[in-house]
Protein backbone atom coordinates (compact mmCIF):
# COMPACT_ATOMS: atom_id res chain seq x y z
CA UNK A 1 0.00 0.00 0.00
CA UNK A 2 2.65 2.47 1.09
CA UNK A 3 4.99 1.27 -1.65
CA UNK A 4 2.29 1.81 -4.28
CA UNK A 5 1.63 5.31 -2.94
CA UNK A 6 5.33 6.19 -3.17
CA UNK A 7 5.69 4.91 -6.74
CA UNK A 8 2.52 6.65 -7.87
CA UNK A 9 3.65 9.88 -6.21
CA UNK A 10 7.01 9.71 -7.98
CA UNK A 11 5.41 9.16 -11.39
CA UNK A 12 2.84 11.93 -11.03
CA UNK A 13 5.44 14.31 -9.61
CA UNK A 14 7.75 13.62 -12.55
CA UNK A 15 4.93 14.25 -15.03
CA UNK A 16 4.03 17.56 -13.39
CA UNK A 17 7.68 18.59 -13.09
CA UNK A 18 8.43 17.90 -16.76
CA UNK A 19 5.47 19.99 -17.87
CA UNK A 20 6.01 22.78 -15.33
CA UNK A 21 7.41 26.16 -16.46
CA UNK A 22 11.03 27.12 -15.90
CA UNK A 23 11.84 28.93 -12.68
CA UNK A 24 13.94 32.10 -12.85
CA UNK A 25 17.59 31.35 -12.20
CA UNK A 26 17.72 33.55 -9.09
CA UNK A 27 15.14 31.36 -7.34
CA UNK A 28 16.62 28.05 -8.45
CA UNK A 29 19.26 28.30 -5.70
CA UNK A 30 16.54 28.34 -3.04
CA UNK A 31 14.81 25.41 -4.69
CA UNK A 32 18.01 23.39 -4.72
CA UNK A 33 18.39 23.89 -0.97
CA UNK A 34 14.76 22.87 -0.45
CA UNK A 35 15.33 19.70 -2.48
CA UNK A 36 18.37 18.79 -0.40
CA UNK A 37 16.41 19.33 2.82
CA UNK A 38 13.51 17.20 1.57
CA UNK A 39 15.85 14.41 0.47
CA UNK A 40 17.45 14.49 3.92
CA UNK A 41 14.00 14.06 5.49
CA UNK A 42 13.24 11.14 3.17
CA UNK A 43 16.40 9.30 4.10
CA UNK A 44 15.77 10.08 7.75
CA UNK A 45 12.29 8.60 7.37
CA UNK A 46 13.63 5.41 5.79
CA UNK A 47 16.24 5.05 8.52
CA UNK A 48 13.62 5.54 11.22
CA UNK A 49 11.31 2.93 9.63
CA UNK A 50 14.18 0.50 9.72
CA UNK A 51 14.72 1.37 13.39
CA UNK A 52 10.97 0.94 13.87
CA UNK A 53 10.45 4.33 15.47
CA UNK A 54 8.95 6.07 12.39
CA UNK A 55 6.50 8.83 13.27
CA UNK A 56 4.42 10.36 10.52
CA UNK A 57 4.12 13.72 12.26
CA UNK A 58 7.86 14.02 12.67
CA UNK A 59 8.40 13.03 9.03
CA UNK A 60 5.90 15.52 7.60
CA UNK A 61 7.03 18.39 9.79
CA UNK A 62 10.67 17.63 8.93
CA UNK A 63 9.94 17.30 5.23
CA UNK A 64 8.17 20.63 4.79
CA UNK A 65 9.61 22.50 7.77
CA UNK A 66 13.23 21.81 6.89
CA UNK A 67 12.67 22.81 3.27
CA UNK A 68 11.01 26.11 4.21
CA UNK A 69 13.52 26.83 6.94
CA UNK A 70 16.45 26.21 4.63
CA UNK A 71 14.95 28.56 2.03
CA UNK A 72 14.47 31.25 4.67
CA UNK A 73 18.01 30.78 5.93
CA UNK A 74 19.39 31.05 2.40
CA UNK A 75 17.42 34.25 1.86
CA UNK A 76 18.70 35.64 5.15
CA UNK A 77 22.24 34.69 4.14
CA UNK A 78 21.86 36.59 0.89
CA UNK A 79 20.58 39.63 2.74
CA UNK A 80 23.51 39.42 5.19
CA UNK A 81 26.01 38.64 2.40
CA UNK A 82 26.95 35.35 4.12
CA UNK A 83 26.66 32.04 2.28
CA UNK A 84 24.48 30.33 4.88
CA UNK A 85 23.27 27.84 2.27
CA UNK A 86 26.72 26.25 2.39
CA UNK A 87 26.18 25.44 6.08
CA UNK A 88 22.71 24.07 5.30
CA UNK A 89 24.13 21.86 2.55
CA UNK A 90 26.92 20.58 4.81
CA UNK A 91 24.46 19.68 7.58
CA UNK A 92 21.86 18.06 5.32
CA UNK A 93 24.31 16.12 3.21
CA UNK A 94 26.20 14.98 6.30
CA UNK A 95 22.98 13.70 7.84
CA UNK A 96 22.05 12.05 4.56
CA UNK A 97 25.33 10.16 4.58
CA UNK A 98 24.77 9.12 8.20
CA UNK A 99 21.30 7.82 7.41
CA UNK A 100 22.53 6.03 4.29
CA UNK A 101 25.30 4.41 6.34
CA UNK A 102 22.72 3.24 8.86
CA UNK A 103 20.50 1.82 6.15
CA UNK A 104 23.48 0.07 4.58
CA UNK A 105 24.55 -1.42 7.87
CA UNK A 106 21.05 -2.62 8.58
CA UNK A 107 20.76 -4.44 5.28
CA UNK A 108 24.30 -5.81 5.52
CA UNK A 109 23.42 -7.20 8.95
CA UNK A 110 20.25 -8.72 7.57
CA UNK A 111 22.12 -10.29 4.68
CA UNK A 112 24.83 -11.61 7.00
CA UNK A 113 22.23 -13.16 9.30
CA UNK A 114 20.51 -14.78 6.35
CA UNK A 115 23.79 -16.25 5.14
CA UNK A 116 24.55 -17.56 8.62
CA UNK A 117 21.13 -19.19 8.86
CA UNK A 118 21.63 -20.86 5.50
CA UNK A 119 25.01 -22.07 6.56
CA UNK A 120 23.60 -23.43 9.81
CA UNK A 121 20.87 -25.23 7.90
CA UNK A 122 23.39 -26.86 5.58
CA UNK A 123 25.55 -27.90 8.47
CA UNK A 124 22.61 -29.45 10.26
CA UNK A 125 21.65 -31.33 7.12
CA UNK A 126 25.21 -32.62 6.78
CA UNK A 127 25.28 -33.72 10.40
CA UNK A 128 21.99 -35.55 10.05
CA UNK A 129 23.24 -37.21 6.90
CA UNK A 130 26.45 -38.33 8.58
CA UNK A 131 24.52 -39.69 11.53
CA UNK A 132 22.27 -41.64 9.21
CA UNK A 133 25.32 -42.95 7.38
CA UNK A 134 26.98 -44.11 10.56
CA UNK A 135 23.77 -45.78 11.74
CA UNK A 136 23.49 -47.56 8.42
CA UNK A 137 27.07 -48.75 8.65
CA UNK A 138 26.46 -49.93 12.18
CA UNK A 139 23.37 -51.87 11.08
CA UNK A 140 25.26 -53.42 8.21
CA UNK A 141 28.06 -54.60 10.49
CA UNK A 142 25.58 -55.97 12.95
CA UNK A 143 23.73 -57.91 10.27
CA UNK A 144 26.98 -59.34 8.91
CA UNK A 145 27.95 -60.49 12.39
CA UNK A 146 24.53 -61.97 12.87
CA UNK A 147 24.74 -63.77 9.47
CA UNK A 148 28.09 -65.26 10.45
CA UNK A 149 26.65 -66.36 13.75
CA UNK A 150 23.72 -68.15 12.05
CA UNK A 151 26.01 -69.82 9.55
CA UNK A 152 28.08 -71.13 12.35
CA UNK A 153 25.13 -72.93 13.77
CA UNK B 1 -5.83 -17.51 -8.43
CA UNK B 2 -8.69 -17.57 -6.02
CA UNK B 3 -6.27 -17.93 -3.18
CA UNK B 4 -4.41 -14.82 -4.38
CA UNK B 5 -7.67 -12.92 -4.57
CA UNK B 6 -8.58 -13.94 -1.09
CA UNK B 7 -5.18 -12.86 0.12
CA UNK B 8 -5.55 -9.42 -1.50
CA UNK B 9 -9.01 -8.96 -0.04
CA UNK B 10 -7.67 -9.94 3.34
CA UNK B 11 -4.89 -7.39 3.04
CA UNK B 12 -7.39 -4.75 1.95
CA UNK B 13 -9.48 -5.47 5.00
CA UNK B 14 -6.42 -5.18 7.17
CA UNK B 15 -5.72 -1.57 6.01
CA UNK B 16 -6.51 0.86 8.78
CA UNK B 17 -7.25 4.58 8.64
CA UNK B 18 -3.78 5.33 9.94
CA UNK B 19 -2.18 3.40 7.10
CA UNK B 20 -4.26 5.30 4.55
CA UNK B 21 -3.20 8.64 6.03
CA UNK B 22 0.44 7.58 5.91
CA UNK B 23 0.07 6.51 2.29
CA UNK B 24 -1.57 9.79 1.27
CA UNK B 25 1.02 11.89 3.06
CA UNK B 26 3.86 9.91 1.51
CA UNK B 27 2.21 10.26 -1.90
CA UNK B 28 1.99 14.04 -1.55
CA UNK B 29 5.54 14.30 -0.25
CA UNK B 30 6.96 12.17 -3.07
CA UNK B 31 4.98 14.03 -5.70
CA UNK B 32 6.16 17.46 -4.50
CA UNK B 33 9.75 16.36 -4.12
CA UNK B 34 10.02 14.75 -7.53
CA UNK B 35 8.11 17.59 -9.16
CA UNK B 36 10.45 20.21 -7.70
CA UNK B 37 13.46 18.11 -8.59
CA UNK B 38 12.40 17.83 -12.22
CA UNK B 39 11.67 21.55 -12.38
CA UNK B 40 15.14 22.23 -11.04
CA UNK B 41 16.73 19.86 -13.56
CA UNK B 42 14.91 21.62 -16.34
CA UNK B 43 15.91 25.10 -15.24
CA UNK B 44 19.53 24.09 -14.79
CA UNK B 45 19.56 22.49 -18.24
CA UNK B 46 17.83 25.39 -19.93
CA UNK B 47 19.92 28.09 -18.33
CA UNK B 48 23.18 26.28 -19.01
CA UNK B 49 23.36 28.14 -22.33
CA UNK B 50 25.99 30.84 -22.13
CA UNK B 51 23.74 33.69 -21.14
CA UNK B 52 23.79 36.50 -18.66
CA UNK B 53 21.24 34.76 -16.46
CA UNK B 54 23.13 31.50 -16.47
CA UNK B 55 26.36 33.11 -15.30
CA UNK B 56 27.39 32.48 -11.74
CA UNK B 57 27.29 35.36 -9.35
CA UNK B 58 31.08 35.54 -9.10
CA UNK B 59 31.41 35.66 -12.90
CA UNK B 60 28.87 38.44 -13.02
CA UNK B 61 30.78 40.30 -10.34
CA UNK B 62 34.07 40.07 -12.24
CA UNK B 63 32.34 41.16 -15.44
CA UNK B 64 30.77 44.06 -13.61
CA UNK B 65 34.07 45.18 -12.13
CA UNK B 66 35.69 44.96 -15.57
CA UNK B 67 32.97 47.12 -17.05
CA UNK B 68 33.34 49.55 -14.18
CA UNK B 69 37.08 49.97 -14.82
CA UNK B 70 36.41 50.37 -18.54
CA UNK B 71 33.76 52.94 -17.80
CA UNK B 72 36.13 54.84 -15.51
CA UNK B 73 38.88 54.95 -18.15
CA UNK B 74 36.44 56.08 -20.82
CA UNK B 75 34.99 58.71 -18.49
CA UNK B 76 38.47 60.08 -17.75
CA UNK B 77 39.23 60.18 -21.48
CA UNK B 78 35.99 62.00 -22.07
CA UNK B 79 36.88 64.55 -19.39
CA UNK B 80 40.29 65.07 -21.03
CA UNK B 81 38.81 65.62 -24.47
CA UNK B 82 36.23 67.99 -23.05
CA UNK B 83 39.01 69.95 -21.41
CA UNK B 84 40.85 70.13 -24.73
CA UNK B 85 37.72 71.29 -26.51
CA UNK B 86 37.24 74.02 -23.94
CA UNK B 87 40.83 75.12 -24.40
CA UNK B 88 40.38 75.27 -28.15
CA UNK B 89 37.18 77.23 -27.73
CA UNK B 90 38.98 79.71 -25.51
CA UNK B 91 41.76 80.02 -28.06
CA UNK B 92 39.28 80.62 -30.84
CA UNK B 93 37.52 83.23 -28.72
CA UNK B 94 40.84 84.95 -28.08
CA UNK B 95 41.98 84.70 -31.65
CA UNK B 96 40.19 87.74 -33.08
CA UNK B 97 42.47 87.85 -36.08
CA UNK B 98 41.32 84.45 -37.29
CA UNK B 99 37.71 85.42 -36.90
CA UNK B 100 38.25 88.64 -38.73
CA UNK B 101 40.05 86.82 -41.49
CA UNK B 102 37.19 84.36 -41.86
CA UNK B 103 34.64 87.15 -41.89
CA UNK B 104 36.64 89.01 -44.51
CA UNK B 105 36.81 85.89 -46.63
CA UNK B 106 33.09 85.40 -46.29
CA UNK B 107 32.44 89.00 -47.29
CA UNK B 108 34.70 88.69 -50.28
CA UNK B 109 33.07 85.50 -51.46
CA UNK B 110 29.66 87.11 -51.03
CA UNK B 111 30.91 90.08 -53.02
CA UNK B 112 32.07 87.82 -55.83
CA UNK B 113 28.94 85.70 -55.74
CA UNK B 114 26.80 88.79 -56.09
CA UNK B 115 24.99 88.63 -52.81
CA UNK B 116 25.74 92.24 -51.90
CA UNK B 117 25.24 95.65 -53.47
CA UNK B 118 28.48 96.87 -54.93
CA UNK B 119 29.89 100.01 -56.44
CA UNK B 120 33.11 101.05 -58.10
CA UNK B 121 34.60 102.54 -61.22
CA UNK B 122 33.37 101.10 -64.45
CA UNK B 123 31.46 101.63 -67.69
CA UNK B 124 27.84 101.68 -68.75
CA UNK B 125 26.84 100.42 -72.20
CA UNK B 126 23.35 101.17 -73.44
CA UNK B 127 21.87 99.17 -76.32
CA UNK B 128 18.67 100.26 -78.01
CA UNK B 129 16.39 98.76 -80.61
CA UNK B 130 16.21 100.95 -83.73
CA UNK B 131 14.31 100.69 -86.96
CA UNK B 132 16.95 98.67 -88.74
CA UNK B 133 18.27 96.31 -86.05
CA UNK B 134 16.83 94.85 -82.89
CA UNK B 135 18.88 93.64 -79.94
CA UNK B 136 18.67 89.90 -79.32
CA UNK B 137 19.75 87.76 -76.39
CA UNK B 138 22.82 86.61 -78.29
CA UNK B 139 24.01 90.18 -78.59
CA UNK B 140 23.73 90.63 -74.84
CA UNK B 141 25.54 87.32 -74.24
CA UNK B 142 28.31 88.41 -76.54
CA UNK B 143 28.60 91.71 -74.72
CA UNK B 144 28.69 90.06 -71.31
CA UNK B 145 31.25 87.57 -72.53
CA UNK B 146 33.44 90.31 -73.88
CA UNK B 147 33.10 92.35 -70.69
CA UNK B 148 34.15 89.32 -68.65
CA UNK B 149 37.08 88.83 -70.98
CA UNK B 150 38.00 92.45 -70.31
CA UNK B 151 38.08 91.82 -66.57
CA UNK B 152 34.60 92.85 -65.46
CA UNK B 153 34.06 92.15 -61.77
CA UNK B 154 30.30 92.73 -61.65
CA UNK B 155 27.77 93.10 -64.44
CA UNK B 156 24.08 93.96 -64.43
CA UNK B 157 21.57 94.40 -67.24
CA UNK B 158 18.66 96.72 -66.41
CA UNK B 159 19.61 96.28 -62.73
CA UNK B 160 19.48 92.50 -62.93
CA UNK B 161 22.72 91.15 -61.56
CA UNK B 162 24.49 88.75 -63.87
CA UNK B 163 25.97 85.88 -61.88
CA UNK B 164 27.45 82.48 -62.64
CA UNK B 165 24.10 80.80 -63.20
CA UNK B 166 22.33 83.61 -65.04
CA UNK B 167 20.59 82.71 -68.28
CA UNK B 168 19.81 85.15 -71.10
CA UNK B 169 17.14 83.92 -73.50
CA UNK B 170 14.99 85.42 -76.24
CA UNK B 171 11.23 85.35 -75.64
CA UNK B 172 10.09 87.04 -78.86
CA UNK B 173 11.16 90.01 -80.98
CA UNK B 174 10.41 92.53 -78.26
CA UNK B 175 11.49 90.94 -75.03
CA UNK B 176 14.48 89.19 -73.54
CA UNK B 177 14.29 86.95 -70.48
CA UNK B 178 17.05 87.22 -67.89
CA UNK B 179 16.73 84.83 -64.93
CA UNK B 180 12.95 84.67 -65.35
CA UNK B 181 12.49 88.45 -65.62
CA UNK B 182 11.32 90.09 -68.79
CA UNK B 183 13.16 93.16 -70.03
CA UNK B 184 12.89 95.29 -73.12
CA UNK B 185 14.87 98.00 -74.89
CA UNK B 186 16.78 100.05 -73.80
CA UNK B 187 19.26 97.61 -72.31
CA UNK B 188 21.57 99.32 -69.83
CA UNK B 189 24.57 97.14 -69.14
CA UNK B 190 26.49 98.30 -66.07
CA UNK B 191 29.93 96.94 -65.45
CA UNK B 192 32.44 97.41 -62.64
CA UNK B 193 36.05 96.83 -63.45
CA UNK B 194 39.23 98.49 -64.62
CA UNK B 195 37.93 101.31 -66.87
CA UNK B 196 40.89 101.40 -69.19
CA UNK B 197 40.88 97.64 -69.79
CA UNK B 198 37.15 97.56 -70.30
CA UNK B 199 37.03 100.48 -72.72
CA UNK B 200 40.07 99.40 -74.68
CA UNK B 201 38.70 95.84 -75.18
CA UNK B 202 35.27 97.12 -76.18
CA UNK B 203 36.64 99.82 -78.49
CA UNK B 204 39.17 97.71 -80.37
CA UNK B 205 39.06 98.48 -84.05
CA UNK B 206 37.30 95.76 -86.15
CA UNK B 207 37.13 93.20 -83.37
CA UNK B 208 35.80 95.29 -80.44
CA UNK B 209 32.11 95.02 -79.56
CA UNK B 210 31.26 98.69 -80.03
CA UNK B 211 33.14 99.05 -83.28
CA UNK B 212 31.54 95.97 -84.82
CA UNK B 213 28.02 96.76 -83.67
CA UNK B 214 28.00 100.45 -84.60
CA UNK B 215 29.27 99.51 -88.02
CA UNK B 216 26.39 96.99 -88.24
CA UNK B 217 23.90 99.83 -87.59
CA UNK B 218 23.09 98.90 -83.98
CA UNK B 219 22.57 101.84 -81.66
CA UNK B 220 25.18 101.42 -78.94
CA UNK B 221 26.02 104.09 -76.36
CA UNK B 222 29.05 103.91 -74.22
CA UNK B 223 29.88 105.89 -71.05
CA UNK B 224 32.69 105.76 -68.50
CA UNK B 225 31.78 106.46 -64.90
CA UNK B 226 33.77 106.97 -61.73
CA UNK B 227 31.04 105.39 -59.68
CA UNK B 228 28.86 102.60 -61.03
CA UNK B 229 26.34 101.07 -58.61
CA UNK B 230 25.23 97.48 -59.11
CA UNK B 231 22.48 95.92 -57.04
CA UNK B 232 22.77 92.52 -55.42
CA UNK B 233 21.32 89.34 -56.92
CA UNK B 234 17.86 89.01 -55.45
CA UNK B 235 17.07 85.46 -56.47
CA UNK B 236 18.16 82.37 -54.62
CA UNK B 237 21.29 80.48 -55.54
CA UNK B 238 20.22 76.86 -55.39
CA UNK B 239 22.48 73.83 -55.27
CA UNK B 240 20.18 70.85 -54.94
CA UNK B 241 22.24 68.39 -56.92
CA UNK B 242 25.70 69.52 -56.04
CA UNK B 243 27.79 67.43 -53.68
CA UNK B 244 31.13 68.39 -52.26
CA UNK B 245 33.80 66.12 -53.71
CA UNK B 246 35.77 64.01 -51.27
CA UNK B 247 39.50 64.49 -51.33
Amino acid sequence: MIFIAIVLGCIIGALIGINAPIIPYTYSGYLAIAIIAALDSVFGGIASTLKKNFDLRIFVSGFFGNAILSILLTYLGQRLNVDIYLAAIVVFVGRMFNNLAMIRRYYLDKFGKYREKQKAKIEEKDRKRSIKKSIRQYVRIVTKILQKYYKFY
Amino acid sequence: MEKLKEKLVDQFKKITLNDLAVAIVLFIACATLICIMFMQFKTVEETDIADLESMRETELRTALSEWKTKYDTVASELADTEKKINEYNDKIGNDDDAEKLINKELQQSNLILGKTDVFGEGIVVTLRDNDIKKISANDLIELVNELRYAGAEAISINDIRIIQTTSIVDIDDKYINIDGRRIASPYIVKTIGNQTYLSSVLNMKNSGFIDRYTSDNYSVEYEMRKRVEILKYNGEIVANHLMEGEE
